[in-house]
């Protein structure tokens, strides 16, 4: 990959082009403009319908939570912690990949994201609604769940600020609020874009009022620019911060297998894994629905299935340390408890997790496999079933078999547990879909900074500000 | 116990109650839920919550959604005495069999809420067992039966007694002609008074007495060999060696709250130079008397009075002075020699200092045996006194059996059958129910409309023992009052006041009955004032009996061995052994719809709400069925199907059966729970017999229990040692986990200052009888929550009693552990609170606030022990308006989505303060006492000030067997435990005893 600040025509030597098939400025807008424009299908019509029908499930499904409370789950003592808390930290997890693709690859300037950023950033954030739905209702008495934030009241009691939870709280309200802004950001000039060419007068000042009176002058581009960069800035100790201050909702406890200072690095590696898999999954689907094969391209899936295997690879190396940390210890708690996790009654979980994760993204070291849709397609569901089974096997197996073996115990789920969990899937889904109904799925203003014809100026300083100098 | 009683809200939960009993509610629930009316107010199932919503607009007015709304009455007259906030306490006697246990009531404002031992009783010593706390329950039963019934119409009381006032007239005429009375066995002057008279006023009537567990064989054997009836007292103190044949005296036998204390006493350790006793227990089920036996002999019941011969043999071979004869033959070899030698060489260096116990499920002879080599070994007189039985209908299967055989001549025509519950426990030969077809009128009194109100014509409400007047004498004849209160809450009437009505033909007040006895008891004293004494005593202290010293009449026993010794026959798969044992939770099922005492975890299987059939684990492996299987078994022409558990330790070829189980009419909770165990018990072996067949159906059957974990994993929670080497290595509890050096970074809490309050619980007298984990739910309100939720995981106990065994499955030991809030001073569950729910005081508290917590469960995650309990559900708000009048006011009673754990009784310590505030001073040693270490029975919890250096609990943690548990993770907890110590004879320590 070529510097930054060269010639953006030095691109093309090195590596593929990365919007394939000769696009112009006005080829994109109309591409991608015209998926949030045209007539909606019947498939679409088919896939909401299903996906509502999911979101209802999980309405219902916390409807009964709290009307009967938290017994309709499966949590028990010792596993005060179920599905819940698993499916909270696998959507944090996904929600990682978004806010890294739009920020940290903003500012290391890695061109080849900006077919992928937007819909990577809807991603993280409808990811961080469904998880915030976990810790939301898993509380035993939903109603008094706002006294976790620091609300003045009468009594003059605060939060206790040493606790875990309420770091993650903060962390991931933070992170969406913060991944909220950077995402809306973004999307001023396109929906500008998509308000020039509204045909009807209500979609007209719908789109009018969201575009913010954007008109695409020097002058604004310029502090638009400006605050995409500080925005990029704000968000990228966040993509770190929030994963590991989840994982200090374990690593704080003294629980063997939670207690561990791996955790942090850990718990993002993973986040960053599991984050990319869903990105390849979501973008193969939209690629081949709406035909945008020239932007989201195998060069593009082939380096998200670099990362993977890069972060598949850290994820493995913590399994390996923590069993290596558990017989240099010399604590017996730490050294049962990972030997239970790969031999116990939770073995099969261990071994679904080690497979998908550890083993599965062995597969993109062939070039073959890692440019094939459909090997690509399968191993990032398998990386996200595995990614899922991780923090299963941290949460529950770890509470299950803890220091006193009277204690110990044998959770299962219940259906409520599955039609929440499925029901989030709903709620992610629908989401989804009418994002890439309404929205442009890709960023168009973005895509056009990197296209040939935005080069023809030869300021070449920043590809990021397709405006370039003034 | 005075009119004051009357008042007190009484009328104001009636009418809440009248109103839901009124007919067109009733009518109302019938057609909209015709077949779950009764689950309106079922606090245990969920099944039809949706359904049942509708109902809950009609139940409005009586209990409201989250927060009820109530209408409190103020007493128009305030009465005297009753200070509304402080609780008073009465004295009165709970019966059980021929036994009579001393209690101590405390009540709110009329209510009575809790249950302790009366410390001037000879029968509780200040403590009290499960069945007694969990007694108060019984008293507020909404289930119990609230009307009198004749052929299923309601009736008055005025009813009954003109009715009986024809028959009397008639009975009177032909002395009690087709008149027959059966009855439970008691020992009370007053019953026993009206007794009398009936059969002076019906000499052709039949009175028999009997009960489905009983100390009948004890009684029978001692009257065979000492040709008078006795009643034995164990001195378990004063015995250095005791064997137990088969005897659960610990737990399920009866008296078994006084030979705890008195056994703990004689085990009890301060220093690595004190001497404790030994224990031998020969049995076949894995009792708690077996887990804290230094040595443990498994063997089926058969050959347990063959065993007893064999013991006799040994001594007498050894030199002692035994003139009985010991035939036997049984193969050479089959009782561990090595084992019975030792054991008779132990006894006989502890002359005068040894016991041996019987068990009363062993036949006569093996009564006399005890007997006979007690009076050898000299400890009748010092570990063993007899007394005279006085007052007592003792219990006869021989006169029942008789009675039976009348009814079914059809030669009674009213039979009257005074509490029990014959229908359902009768033994299944006799077929009760039918015989009872053959007579005219059957009269019964009962607590429940049961199995055997149903096929009766008269059904009376009987009282509850806290709302009746009585008498009773304890084991060593010492005479007790039973007075109530509280007003009969559902009608109802006493024994003694239906047997007077039945010999008087007069209708007069149990009060009137007692008192009348009493003045001859008293007579010649000061009536009133010796009257008030012993009501607020309980008793009368100076009454018990002497001992009597027995003349042996050697003869019988000789005959009687000769008689009833078995043969030898080996036991196998195809020809098993089967054994009936007293439920240790529900007894002989009286008990059965108290919630406490059936989500009591077994100390032994810690199976909740069940009675499966326990078998040894070779056993099962030569029949291929495992825990949980259902199998059918099949005996003299019987069968029932049940499930079966595989019980380490459990004699092999053998299964025990706990009977009080499979109950069909009883009420709400007890209805369906476990297994009709009584359908195979028949006249012929009341306690075991052999020729049982199993078979397995290949269906299974789900099973709950609090542990499933059976093994400590090596992890050093109970800490035990031998006697020997806790005298070599005196610290080897703190020096089996080496503590690290923990430096804090700050200046921690020094916790200095005040009251710091402290725990410490010796494992050596503990023996895990749950007595501690039912006082606590008694105190602090704790719900069940059914067995479907304890298969979850979801039990509520603040304290636990963990066990675990120790070495193979056959021969293995039992630990038990009980477990409460640690209470650390680094307490892991308060830092991760993100509400600050659970903090910590100035006293060193770890003090839950419930209001305060919104449940996230972080901080049970973060114990490492595990004792934090979450209300998952509302499992307080479905509960019948008379059990929340059981709760204690003092105690908040928790809702759903809150943590709870235990206190260390912050009530009582509150309590203290305020009191010792008052009387301007400090509070003393011993002012707060802990609910669980009040009742225990081992005196093995003690709860004080640790700031104190003189109080009781900071003597005990000085001592060297002083640690804690995982006191490794810098929790600093304010609990600590003793190790215990086994004192093994040395000669057989490690050793593994083979039988058969």
């Amino acid at each position: 990959m070529s510097s930054n600040g060269s010639d953006p025509g030095r691109l093309y030597i090195d590596e593929p082009p990365l919007i394939a098939g000769n696009q112009t400025f006005a080829s994109v807008t109309d591409k991608i403009s015209r998926i949030a424009e045209r007539k909606v299908s019947k498939f679409w019509y088919l896939a909401i319908t299903i996906t509502s029908a999911m979101t209802g499930l999980l309405l219902v499904s916390i409807g009964y939570l709290v009307w009967e409370g938290i017994g309709i789950w499966g949590v028990m003592i010792p596993v005060g912690w179920g599905w819940a808390i698993v499916n909270f930290v696998f959507w944090v997890g996904i929600g990682h990949a978004g806010t890294l693709i739009s920020a940290i690859l903003h500012l290391l300037r890695q061109h080849w994201r900006t077919s992928i950023n937007r819909f990577a950033e809807a991603m993280t954030l409808f990811a961080v609604v469904c998880a915030l739905i976990f810790p939301g209702v898993h509380v035993g008495r939903v109603w008094v769940a706002y006294w976790l934030a620091p609300v003045p009241n009468q009594m003059g009691l605060w939060p206790n600020f040493r606790s875990p939870l309420l770091w993650d709280f903060f962390a991931v309200g933070t992170y969406f609020t913060a991944s909220l802004l950077f995402w809306y950001t973004g999307l001023i000039p396109d929906l500008a874009t998509l308000r020039d060419r509204a045909v009807g007068r209500i979609r007209k000042i719908i789109l009018g009022i969201f575009a913010l009176g954007w008109r695409g002058g020097n002058r604004q581009w310029k502090h638009y620019e400006l605050a995409y960069l500080i925005l990029a800035g704000i968000s990228t100790p966040l993509v770190l911060s929030v994963h590991s201050v989840v994982s200090t909702d374990f690593a704080i406890s003294i629980l063997p297998g939670w207690h561990s200072t791996i955790f942090p690095p850990y718990f993002v590696a993973g986040a960053i894994f599991s984050g990319f898999a869903m990105v390849v999954t979501l973008g193969i689907i939209a690629r081949q629905s709406f035909h945008l094969e020239d932007y989201i391209t195998i060069n593009h899936l082939e380096k998200m299935a670099k990362i993977m295997m890069v972060t598949g690879m850290m994820v493995g190396y913590a399994y390996m340390i923590e069993f290596f940390m558990a017989w240099y210890s010399g604590n017996e708690y730490e050294a049962f408890t990972y030997l239970n996790r790969a031999f116990g009654p939770y073995a099969w979980a261990y071994w679904i997790m080690f497979t998908c994760n550890v083993i599965v993204p062995q597969i993109y070291w062939i070039k073959k496999y890692r440019t094939s849709l459909p090997i690509l397609f399968v191993t990032s569901i398998l990386i996200n079933v595995g990614m899922w089974f991780e923090r299963f096997v941290i949460v529950i197996s770890s509470l299950a078999n803890d220091f006193m073996p009277s204690s110990w115990g044998y959770y299962r789920p219940t259906f409520w547990d599955i039609s929440t969990f499925i029901g989030s899937f709903g709620l992610f889904l629908t989401l989804f879909l009418l994002f890439a109904r309404y929205v442009p799925i890709i960023a168009m203003s973005e895509v056009k900074g990197i296209l040939p014809a935005a080069g023809i100026h030869h300021h070449g300083d920043d590809l990021s500000a397709p405006g370039g100098k003034k | 116990m005075s009119e004051e009683f009357k008042y007190g809200g009484k009328e104001y939960w009636r009418s809440l109650d009248q109103l839901a009993e009124t007919p067109e509610f009733k009518e109302f629930l019938h057609r909209e839920f015709p077949d779950h009316a009764w689950e309106l107010d079922n606090g245990m199932s969920r099944r039809n919550f949706l359904s049942l919503m509708g109902a809950s607009v009609a139940m409005a007015g009586l209990a409201g959604c989250r927060r009820p709304v109530e209408k409190i009455l103020p007493y128009v007259t305030q009465p005297e005495e009753v200070v509304p906030g402080v609780a008073q306490h009465y004295a009165t006697t709970m019966p059980l069999g021929m036994s009579a246990y001393g209690v101590v009531v405390e009540t709110h404002e009329g209510r009575p809420t809790k249950i302790e031992g009366n410390p001037l009783h000879p029968s509780t010593l200040g403590s009290a067992n499960t069945i007694m706390q969990a007694s108060i329950l019984g008293l507020y039963d909404p289930d119990r039966s609230q009307r009198i019934q004749q052929k299923g119409n309601d009736r008055e009381w005025i009813d009954f007694v003109s009715f009986w006032r024809d028959l009397y007239q008639r009975f009177q005429q032909n002395k009690g002609q087709g008149l027959a009375v059966l009855s439970e066995s008691f020992s009370s002057p007053t019953q026993f008074k009206l007794t009398a008279a009936f059969r002076a006023q019906f000499p052709n009537a039949k009175f028999a007495a009997w009960e489905p567990i009983s100390d009948e064989n004890i009684f029978d054997g001692i009257k065979n060999a000492a040709g008078n009836y006795y009643r034995p007292v164990y001195h378990f103190e004063k015995a250095r060696v005791i064997l137990s044949l088969d005897s659960d005296f610990l737990q399920t036998e009866s008296e078994n709250v006084s030979a705890t204390r008195r056994f703990a006493e004689g085990r009890r350790l301060v220093t690595e130079k004190d001497t404790m006793n030994r224990l031998y227990a020969v049995e076949s089920n894995f009792s708690l008397t077996g887990g804290m036996a230094d040595h443990r002999l498994r063997m089926a019941m058969r050959h347990i009075g063959p065993f007893a011969v064999a013991l006799t043999r040994e001594l007498k071979n050894l030199g002692l002075a035994i003139d009985i004869e010991t035939p036997l033959n049984y193969p050479e070899d089959f009782f561990d020699k090595k084992w019975l030698n030792v054991l008779a060489r132990d006894l006989l260096q502890s002359q005068g200092q040894s016991l041996i116990v019987a068990g009363r499920r062993q036949p006569p002879y093996v009564h006399e045996l005890a007997l006979v080599i007690n009076q050898a070994l000299g400890n009748s007189g010092q570990s063993v006194t007899y007394h005279k039985m006085t007052d007592a209908e003792l219990p006869s299967t021989a006169a029942f059996t008789s009675l039976v055989d009348s009814m079914k001549r059809g030669e009674i025509s009213t039979l009257i059958i005074l509490g029990g519950n014959p229908a359902y426990n009768a033994p299944a030969d006799f077929d009760f129910p039918e015989a009872l077809k053959k007579n005219e009128h059957v009269i019964r009194l009962g607590s429940y409309h049961d199995e055997t109100s149903q096929v009766s014509e008269w059904h009376i409400p009987q009282t509850d023992y806290l709302e009746s007047w009585w008498d009773a004498r304890a084991v060593d004849g010492t005479p007790s009052v039973m007075q109530p209160m509280i007003e009969p809450l559902y009608g109802g009437h006493s024994a003694i006041e239906v047997l007077n009505l039945i010999v008087t033909g007069r209708d007069q007040r149990g009060y009137d009955i007692v008192r009348e006895r009493w003045a001859e008891i008293l007579k010649g004293k000061a009536f009133e004032i010796e009257w008030q004494r012993i009501l607020h005593d309980g008793l009368e202290t100076s009454g018990a009996l002497p001992a009597e010293t027995i003349a042996l009449n050697h003869s019988a026993v000789n005959a009687e061995i000769r008689r009833a010794v078995p043969a030898f026959k080996p036991l196998g798969v195809t020809d098993m052994e089967i054994a009936f044992a007293a439920s240790p939770a529900l007894y002989d099922g009286r008990f059965a719809n108290i919630g406490w005492l059936q989500e009591l975890p077994d100390s032994i299987t810690k199976i909740t709400w069940d009675n499966p059939a326990l078998l040894s684990r070779r056993t099962a492996d030569e029949l291929g069925i495992k825990s949980g299987d259902l199998v059918q078994l099949q005996w003299q022409g019987k069968t029932l199907e049940t499930a079966v558990w595989i019980l380490p330790g459990h004699a092999d070829y053998s299964i025990t059966l706990p009977l009080g189980y499979g109950r069909e009419s009883l009420g709400r909770i007890g209805n369906g729970v476990g297994f009709n165990t009584y359908n195979l018990r028949q006249s012929a072996a009341l306690h075991f017999a052999d020729g049982l067949t199993i078979r397995n159906t290949g269906r299974t059957y789900k099973l709950s229990t609090t542990q499933d974990h059976q093994s400590m994993e090596g992890r050093p929670f109970v800490r035990e040692g031998t006697l020997e080497e806790y005298r070599q290595r005196p610290n080897f509890a703190a020096e089996m986990v080496k503590l690290p050096l923990i430096e804090s970074i700050f200046t921690e809490h020094k916790y200095d200052k005040g009251y710091q309050w402290g725990m410490a619980i010796d494992l050596n007298t503990c023996t895990g009888c749950n007595a501690c984990t039912i006082a606590c739910q008694s105190e602090n309100n704790i719900p069940i929550v059914g067995k479907e939720q304890v298969s979850r995981g979801r039990e509520m106990h603040w304290i636990r009693n963990d066990r675990y065994f120790v070495g193979d499955t056959d021969t293995p030991e039992m630990v038990h552990q009980p477990v409460a809030c640690q209470h650390c001073e680094n307490a892991p569950c308060e830092t991760v609170c993100p509400v600050a729910a659970t903090v910590h005081d100035a006293e060193g508290l770890n003090v839950m606030t419930y209001n305060r917590c919104i449940g996230t469960r972080y901080c049970s995650n973060n114990c490492p022990y595990k004792v934090r309990r979450f209300n998952f559900f509302n499992y307080t708000n479905k509960l019948p308006q008379t059990i929340k009048m059981a709760q204690n006011p003092e105690v908040t009673v928790r809702s759903r989505g809150v943590m709870e754990k235990c206190t260390f009784c912050v009530q009582r310590i509150t309590h203290a303060k305020a009191k010792a505030k008052l009387e301007g001073r400090g509070v003393h040693d011993g002012d707060v006492v802990t609910a669980c270490q009040q009742t225990c029975p081992a005196q093995a919890i003690v709860f004080g000030d640790i700031n104190d250096p003189n109080s009781r609990v900071s003597q005990i943690k000085k001592q060297n067997r002083n640690y804690q548990i995982l006191a490794e993770l810098n929790t600093k907890p304010r609990n600590s435990y003793l190790a215990r110590i086994r004192n093994p004879h040395p000669e057989l320590e490690n050793y593994k005893p083979v039988t058969g």
